[in-house]
């Protein structure tokens, strides 16, 4: 009975990566006094926040069959326009306004581009991130954005509510939200039928267009709202802030059992898989391991941790169909997510749907 | 007569309709624009430098269209491209024979693509994260086996020549060449084998391939291995190109590979994608870049003009592919009545 709550247990997708964090975590524990120390770890959590904000866009991007490269560009420039507009003297609500609305813009024009012109988001997305890094270049040659005295603005990301940092709470909100729109709103289900078979949920009446449009403009909504925090945790922006976050975004969600193929995805995992790649960095840097192990230590890491879900998944389901005939099982849908291949592989590749 | 002139009209309207068509005629009309627009674009040795440029690209953007028609993704290119440049010129820096030294830089970069294929296809891991993971590790074996210092000093005569710095016979190098070969063999895989087609098949459905007696994951390894092995090719190249091998060569190679592909009508979904596309989307990227350092667009508003250009591309494919698709209906109905 108890191998059988076990084996339901880890059936769960992410179950393995959950255990991988809390392993590494302890691994880290062991081997460093500051690890749990409970500055390291505020400090760890506020460093996995820029990265998690984007990973959540990015989920919702992925489940929908979607990818979008620009994030991390936008986050830079969206720290840029912020420092900008704080800078030239306006009120704090004004300046998270405008970094805000600028992730919003870019978001809107790749939803625009990518489901009213019918070009592939790959390399719209691809492009935008070129022209958005472009943009912070130019602005960060015009003028210097070192920042501002705003103690306000300063406690968006550097503050605490009983030791809490500020913005691990204003992440949480924001998580809570999207997990709630993910798997509780008629919008999440539609981002999933989509991801699953666009043909099918167009037939099904669901807006596609419209959908998939707002999954981009939310993703770069919440690339903005990085970019606001980031600003104020730096308070600087240089050029080429931001790059490389849109892999270690696609990473996390993936990491999480988010597919890139669409259709798979949580918004819980996603953030499981942040903290991993959060804990990995953080504690690397505290064992002070030369940074050029670094890639090869995380890349391994993560192969490991991924290749270990799949497997004790495969064997947990193995061992419950076994039984299969005496006990009910674990709700249908929890066991499915782990049959092997994802479902969608049976369906046709994404067809263009309205053409 | 009438035959001949209906199918080359038919043939135009294929070849302009098929996936990444419209990249060709973006292509042409910014050439014709650069050509008053940006002196020194149709001079001297402008289009020698844009070829000898664009065949690195576009050898690994051949093996990454391979492996997005098989339905997959690999990111350790640029990574792998720059390991493999690392093994000639430390081995023969050491005094391993060059034909030697390219066999053991073949031999990684395939084996290297071997592994990728099993960690997806036996160990499940989505295809993403394993060769992400791949990207980490072969850039970090390179990066501490260097300790950040380049390779240099490996280069020999012969050497020379096949990087492609001094020409083969007259405006001809040896990485045109391979290209080319590479190019045309890649293209006669697609069309005229099984395992073209079955990656066709494996790539636009997995479930029915499988069902049609495909071994899927043989398949999606030989798309993988592939891969590797185009970029072991590419960074012997490009190692003699440089003449050095820095510990980042090759980054970001493995976006502009897809960028290529992708221009090409490569999809990320699988199941499309042809070669002629690759070559036309390497070659818009490289002329691009090309026509942004000649016009002296300056560091500062490079990166904003690429990514306009980029997206200029992709929408005249778009829209010729739609304007060409309704003139061969309208003719072809024309006929048919």
């Amino acid at each position: 009975m108890l191998m059988r709550r076990v084996s339901s247990l880890l059936a769960v997708e992410g179950a393995v990566v959950a255990i991988s964090l809390a392993a590494l975590m302890l691994f880290f524990g062991l081997r460093s006094e500051f690890f749990f120390d409970g500055e390291n770890i505020r400090n760890l959590l506020v460093q996995s926040m820029f990265v998690l904000v984007v990973a959540l866009g990015m989920t919702f991007v992925l489940v929908a069959g979607g990818i979008d490269l620009s994030v991390g560009a936008v986050l830079g420039l969206s720290a840029g326009t912020t420092l900008l507009v704080l800078q030239h003297g306006a009120p704090m609500p004004v300046s998270l306004l405008a970094g805000l609305a600028t992730g919003a813009t870019v978001g809107l024009v790749n939803g625009f581009i990518v489901t009213r012109l019918g070009i592939n988001d790959f390399i719209v997305t691809l492009a935008t991130l070129s022209i958005a890094a472009g943009l912070l270049q130019v602005l960060t040659e015009k003028e210097q954005l070192i920042g501002v005295d705003d103690s306000a603005f300063a406690y968006l990301a550097n503050g605490s509510i009983v030791s809490i940092p500020f913005p691990v709470i204003l992440v949480a909100i924001v998580a809570v939200f999207l997990e709630l729109i993910l798997h509780r709103t008629s919008f999440g289900r539609s981002v999933f039928a989509i991801g699953i078979n666009r043909q099918a949920a167009h037939i099904a009446g669901i807006d596609v267009r419209n959908v998939r449009f707002a999954v981009y403009a939310l993703s770069g909504l919440l690339a903005g709202f990085g970019g606001v925090l980031l600003a104020s945790r730096l308070n600087s922006v240089q050029p080429g802030l931001g790059g490389g976050y849109e892999l270690s975004a696609i990473a996390a969600a993936v990491l999480g059992g988010t597919s890139i193929l669409g259709g798979r995805g949580s918004v819980w995992r996603t953030v499981v898989g942040a903290m991993l790649l959060g804990v990995l960095s953080n504690g690397l840097q505290l064992l002070s391991v030369d940074p050029v192990w670094n890639t090869i230590i995380t890349g391994t890491i993560l192969a490991v941790a991924v290749a270990l879900d799949q497997a004790v998944q495969q064997l947990a389901l193995r061992h419950l169909r076994r039984g299969a005939d005496d006990v009910p099982l674990i709700p249908s849908g929890r066991a499915r997510v782990g049959l092997g291949q994802p479902t969608h592989a049976g369906t046709p590749a994404h067809p263009e749907v309205g053409e | 007569m009438s035959t001949i002139a209906f199918d080359a009209r038919r043939t135009a309207v294929t070849t302009l309709t098929g996936p990444g068509g419209g990249i060709g005629v973006f292509l042409v009309v910014l050439s014709f624009v650069a050509a008053f627009a940006v002196p020194g674009f149709w001079e001297g040795n402008n289009w020698y430098n844009i070829g000898n440029q664009t065949v690195f690209f576009l050898i690994v953007a051949l093996g990454m269209t391979v492996v997005l028609i098989s339905g997959g993704i690999d990111l350790s290119v640029g990574a792998v491209l720059g390991l493999c440049g690392g093994v000639v010129a430390n081995l023969m820096a050491s005094g391993v024979p060059m034909a030697l030294a390219f066999l053991a830089a073949i031999a990684v970069g395939t084996g290297i693509g071997l592994v990728n294929g099993l960690l997806i296809t036996k160990l499940r891991i989505p295809d993403f994260i394993a060769t992400l993971a791949m990207l980490g590790v072969a850039r970090g074996v390179l990066f501490v086996w260097t300790n950040g210092i380049p390779f240099v000093d490996f280069i020999n005569e012969p050497y020379y020549k096949i990087g492609g710095l001094q020409r083969w016979f007259w405006e001809i190098t040896v990485p045109m060449v391979v290209a080319v070969v590479l190019a045309l063999v890649v293209a006669g895989m697609l069309r005229y084998t099984a395992l073209g087609r079955h990656l066709y098949g494996v790539g636009s459905n997995r479930d029915a391939a499988r069902l049609s007696g495909v071994n899927v994951d043989r398949v999606r390894i030989a798309a993988y291995v592939l891969s590797g092995f185009l970029a072991a090719v590419t960074g012997i190249l490009l190692a003699g190109r440089n003449a050095t091998v820095q510990p980042q060569m090759g980054e970001t190679y493995e976006f502009s590979a897809i960028a290529a592909a992708v221009m090409g009508g490569a999809a990320l979904s699988g199941g499309k994608g042809r070669v002629l596309g690759a070559v036309l989307g390497a070659l818009t990227l490289i002329v691009i870049q090309n026509i942004i350092f000649l016009a002296n667009v300056g560091p500062t508003w490079e990166r904003v003009v690429t990514g306009t250009i980029i997206l200029l591309a992709v929408l005249v494919d778009r829209l010729s592919g739609i304007v060409a698709r309704r003139a061969g209906t309208l003719r072809r109905g024309g006929a048919a009545g």
